[in-house]
C-alpha cells in the first residue's frame, strides 16, 4: 500500500513540477529541478524504514484489514478484543495511585516552535493541546495543582503560578500573544525554575514535570546533569513529549526520574502520547526511588502523609453579598472555611486565612474509583441453556448465533460475566462499566 | 426551532415494600398518606404524558427491589403480545400500563415469603443499569459503526434524563457507587432529577441532582404528586432553560468519616487512599499505610480547636441542611437549634444502615 501511494504522489508532483517553472526557467534548470525531485522520491521510499523511535508505534490505520464482504467487522472485534486485553493486564487490586498530584508543565517557547511540520504550527497545536490536557488533567486529578513555565530566549519564563483552579491554568494559555516563541530555550533554567517552585511542597504530595519540546538543542549556563541530579534527590518526576526527535538528555531525564518519553510523529500521536500522562501514576517502589532513598535524603522513607482537610459550606445564590478573601470581590455565593469562616470564592483550595485545605465531598470522591476497581468480568465460552436473554444492564438481546471468527479473549456468544454477581452483560456495557461507571450494575459496587 | 429529538425517560422507582407500608399509614402520624397503588395510578399517567407529548420520545422504566433490581419496561424492546388489545385504549398506553403494573405485582408477590427484617433496595443497581441504557441508546445503530462512510447525524439521538422516585433513607455504604454514577451522568450529558416521595432529606440524591443540573424536591404534600411529576419531571434538558424548575441551592457538601460514619466538618484524609477520618489515626484502615509520628503529634497537638469546632452548633448544618420545615407553616424556629436533630438523625440512619448490612 505505501509504495503504491508514494508513486501516486510522485507523478502529482512531477507533474506540477514540469508544467510550472519550464516556462518561466531555463530547460536546464528545470531539468536539474526535476532530477532533485526524484532523489526526495527515492528518499522517501526509504523512509517508510522506520526510525528506532517510530518503532513502537503501530499505524493503525494500516493493520485495519476488510474481509472479504469488504466489512469491517472484524477488524472492529479485533480493536475490541485488543482493548479488552490491555485492560486485564491493569490489576484489579487496589493499587496505590498518587491522587495529589502537583505538575508544572513547561512549554518550550523557542523558534523551533513556529515549526510548520505539525498544523497549524507546533506553537498553536500545543497550545491547544495543552489547554485540552489541562482540562482533562483537572477532570481526572481534582485534588491536583498545575503551574507553567515557558522556555524562550535562553531563559525559564513564569508564566502561571502553581493553582488548583482549572479555570486559572486555562486562563494563562488563553493569551497567544503574551507566549509568542522567540530565541533559543534552556531546559536547565526551566527546569531549575520549576524545581524551585515546587520544592516548598510538603513530603507527601507527589511532584511531576511534564516538558513539551520542539527544540533539538538547549542552551544552558551549567552542567545539566547535576540539575538532574538534584531533582531525582527530589523526587521530581520528569516527563519529555518531544516534538522532533529524541535527544539523549531529554531520555536520560525521564529514565533516571521514572517518567515517560515520547516522540510525537503526527498531530493525532502527539495528543495521545500527551494524554498518557493524564491518568495518576501508580505507586510502586520503582528503581528511582530506592536510589534516592540510598542517597540518603532521609526525612520522607514513607511518602504517606495524614492530611487535615475541612469540607465547606456552600452558601446559596441568593445569599446577601459580602467579600471574598481571595479576590476582595463583592459577592453573593461562595464556600464558607469550617475553620476560621472565611469566605471563598472556590473550591479546592487553601483557606487564605488559615492555610487549611478546604475540599468538597465529590472532589474526593472523583478519585474513588481509581482505588476501588471493578473486577474484570470473564468471557463467557459455553453457554447453559437457561442463560438469560438479554444483557443484566442495557437489555440488548444476546445473539443467539455463535460468532464466526473467535478472536483470543472475546466471548463468541458476546457475553462477559462478573465474577461476583454471575450476570451476562454484553460488550458494549463491559467496556462502559470499566472505563466510565466503575460500578457494576448486578452487584452494586 | 422545531426539531425531530426527542427526549428519553428512564424513572427509577424506590419500590421498598416497609417504607411504602410507612407512607400509606392513617394521618395521626403521616398527614398526607400515599399508597403504592394510588402512587401508581399517578405515575402511569406521568408516563403516559411523557409518551404523549411527542411522537419520538422512549421512556424506561426500573425498579429497585430489596437486594435486586429489574428492568421494568423499555419501550425499544419489542412488544409482548401476550394481551388482548383494547379498542378504547391507546396501544402504547396500554403497554406501558400493563407492563409496569403486572411485573411489579409479581416482583413483589415473589417477596411474600422474605424474612422479617427487609434487605435495602438495590437503588444503585438499578441507576447504573438505567445509565447503561442510556449510553446504549446513545449510541449510534451497529450498522453505522460497521460503515464508517455513513455519517451519523448526532442530532437524531434522543436527549436523555434520569427521574429517580425515592422513599429510602441513604445507605452509607452506597456512597462511592452513587457517587460514580453521578461522574458518569455527567459524562453523558444526562440529567438526573430527584423525587424523595416519603422520609428525609437524601443527601446523596441532592448531591446527584446539584451535579447533573436536574431539580431536586422533597414532597411535603404526597397527595400533589402528578402535579409535582408534570410540572417539574416532564420537560426535558433543553426546555428547562426557558421554564423556571425548582432547584436547591443548599446542599450538604459535607463528607462521612470512613471510621465512625460521622458527618464531619474537618476530617483528616490519608494522602494514599484518601480515606476520611474523624479523628487522627496511626495506620489507615483502608490501605494499612502507617502514618508518621511526627505528623500525628502536630495534628493531635492541632485538634482541641477543631474539636470545638465540630462540637459546638455551628452555622453549617443550619445553612447548609434545607429549611425543611419552612412552609409547613410551622412558626419559625431558632436555626442553629432546629436543625441540630436532623443531622444527629442522619447519623443515626447511617448508623443502622451499616449495622444492617453487616448483618445481612
Amino acid at each position: 500500500m505505501p509504495p503504491r501511494r508514494d508513486a501516486d504522489f510522485m507523478d502529482v508532483d512531477s507533474d506540477s513540477d514540469v508544467s510550472l517553472p519550464e516556462d518561466v526557467r531555463g530547460k536546464g534548470k528545470g531539468k536539474a529541478k526535476a532530477g532533485r525531485k526524484k532523489d526526495k522520491g527515492k528518499g522517501k521510499a526509504k523512509d517508510t524504514q522506520p526510525y528506532t523511535w517510530e518503532a513502537s508505534y503501530t499505524r493503525s490505520w494500516e493493520t485495519v484489514q476488510e474481509d472479504e464482504a469488504g466489512s469491517l467487522q472484524s477488524a472492529v472485534e479485533d480493536w475490541l478484543a485488543r482493548g479488552r486485553r490491555k485492560r486485564l493486564l491493569n490489576p484489579a487490586t487496589p493499587i496505590r495511585r498518587t491522587i495529589i498530584r502537583h505538575l508544572m508543565l513547561l512549554l518550550d517557547l523557542s523558534s523551533a516552535m513556529l515549526d510548520r511540520d505539525m498544523r497549524p504550527t507546533r506553537f498553536d497545536l500545543t497550545l491547544q493541546y495543552a489547554r485540552e490536557f489541562v482540562a482533562e488533567w483537572f477532570d481526572q486529578n481534582p485534588l491536583g495543582q498545575i503551574g507553567v513555565v515557558g522556555m524562550r530566549a535562553g531563559v525559564g519564563e513564569r508564566v502561571g503560578e502553581m493553582s488548583g483552579n482549572p479555570q486559572e491554568v486555562l486562563g494563562y494559555l488563553k493569551e497567544r500573544h503574551k507566549l509568542e516563541p522567540t530565541g533559543d530555550p534552556s531546559l536547565q533554567n526551566a527546569i531549575e525554575m520549576a524545581r524551585s517552585s515546587m520544592s516548598h511542597l510538603p513530603t507527601h504530595s507527589s511532584r511531576e514535570i511534564v516538558i513539551i519540546y520542539g527544540s533539538l538543542t538547549t542552551c544552558d549556563p551549567g552542567n545539566i546533569h547535576e540539575t538532574l541530579e538534584t531533582c531525582m534527590k527530589d523526587r521530581i518526576r520528569i516527563s519529555v513529549v518531544a516534538l522532533a526527535a529524541e535527544m539523549k538528555v531529554c531520555r536520560e531525564m525521564c529514565d533516571k526520574t521514572g517518567g515517560h518519553f515520547a516522540v510525537a510523529m503526527n498531530e493525532g500521536h502527539f495528543k495521545d502520547v500527551l494524554f498518557e500522562l493524564v491518568p495518576p501514576p501508580a505507586q510502586h517502589a520503582s528503581a528511582p526511588r530506592i536510589i534516592s532513598n540510598s542517597a540518603g535524603t532521609g526525612t520522607g522513607s514513607t511518602p504517606a502523609d495524614l492530611i487535615m482537610m475541612g469540607f465547606p459550606t456552600r452558601l446559596p445564590d441568593a445569599s446577601p453579598p459580602s467579600l471574598c478573601v481571595c479576590h476582595s470581590d463583592l459577592r453573593s455565593d461562595g464556600f464558607l472555611c469550617p475553620r476560621c469562616l472565611a469566605k471563598v470564592c472556590d473550591v479546592p483550595t487553601d483557606c487564605d486565612i488559615c492555610g487549611l485545605m478546604i475540599v468538597s465531598s465529590p472532589h474526593l470522591a472523583r478519585s474513588y474509583h481509581h482505588l476501588f476497581p471493578v473486577k474484570q468480568y470473564e468471557a463467557v465460552m459455553s453457554v447453559e441453556a437457561d442463560a438469560a436473554l438479554a444483557c443484566h444492564a442495557c437489555a440488548r438481546p444476546f445473539p443467539t448465533a455463535i460468532s464466526a471468527t473467535v478472536t483470543d479473549g472475546l466471548s463468541p456468544w458476546a457475553r462477559y460475566q462478573c465474577p461476583e454477581c454471575k450476570q451476562d452483560y454484553c460488550s458494549d456495557c463491559d467496556i462502559f462499566v470499566h472505563d466510565v461507571i466503575h460500578c457494576c450494575p448486578g452487584c452494586g459496587k | 426551532m422545531a426539531d425531530s429529538r426527542g427526549s428519553h425517560l428512564s424513572v427509577v422507582l424506590d419500590l421498598s415494600p416497609s417504607q411504602w407500608h410507612l407512607s400509606a399509614e392513617n394521618p395521626p402520624t403521616n398527614p398526607f398518606p400515599l399508597s403504592l397503588s394510588s402512587f401508581l395510578s399517578q405515575l402511569l399517567t406521568f408516563l403516559n404524558a411523557h409518551i404523549a407529548s411527542k411522537h419520538e420520545n422512549s421512556l424506561a422504566v426500573f425498579g429497585a427491589f430489596p437486594r435486586k433490581s429489574i428492568l421494568l419496561y423499555a419501550s425499544s424492546n419489542t412488544p409482548t403480545s401476550d394481551d388482548t388489545m383494547d379498542a378504547n385504549w391507546f396501544p402504547p398506553f396500554r403497554q406501558v400500563d400493563f407492563t409496569v403494573v403486572r411485573r411489579i405485582t409479581e416482583e413483589l408477590d415473589s417477596l411474600e415469603g422474605a424474612s422479617e427484617d427487609e434487605a435495602p433496595t438495590a437503588l444503585v443497581g438499578a441507576l447504573t443499569k438505567a445509565l447503561c441504557y442510556v449510553n446504549r441508546i446513545m449510541q449510534p445503530p451497529a450498522q453505522a459503526i460497521a460503515k464508517p462512510s455513513d455519517k451519523v447525524d448526532l442530532s437524531t439521538l434522543p436527549e436523555p434524563h434520569i427521574l429517580i422516585l425515592s422513599v429510602s433513607p441513604d445507605l452509607a455504604t452506597s456512597y462511592i457507587p452513587i457517587m460514580n454514577a453521578i461522574f458518569s451522568a455527567q459524562k453523558l450529558k444526562v440529567m438526573i432529577d430527584v423525587c424523595q416521595i416519603y422520609g428525609e432529606d437524601s443527601v446523596f440524591l441532592q448531591q446527584a441532582a446539584h451535579l447533573t443540573g436536574g431539580s431536586y424536591i422533597l414532597l411535603e404534600r404526597r397527595d400533589a404528586l402528578l402535579q409535582y411529576l408534570i410540572m417539574c419531571f416532564l420537560s426535558p434538558q433543553s426546555i428547562r432553560q426557558t421554564l423556571s424548575v425548582p432547584t436547591q441551592d443548599r446542599i450538604d457538601f459535607r463528607a462521612a468519616c470512613f471510621c465512625h460514619k460521622n458527618i464531619v466538618d474537618i476530617g483528616f484524609i490519608c494522602s494514599v487512599c484518601l480515606s476520611i477520618f474523624c479523628q487522627p489515626v496511626p495506620v489507615c484502615s483502608t490501605c494499612r499505610t502507617k502514618f508518621p509520628m511526627k505528623t500525628l503529634q502536630r495534628l493531635n497537638a492541632s485538634r482541641p480547636a477543631s474539636a470545638n469546632v465540630s462540637n459546638r452548633p455551628s452555622p453549617s448544618p443550619a445553612q447548609s441542611r434545607p429549611a425543611v420545615t419552612s412552609t409547613n407553616g410551622d412558626t419559625p424556629r431558632s436555626h442553629g437549634l432546629s436543625e441540630l436533630p436532623s443531622t444527629s438523625s442522619i447519623n443515626a440512619h447511617t448508623r443502622t444502615a451499616s449495622n444492617g448490612t453487616k448483618s445481612s
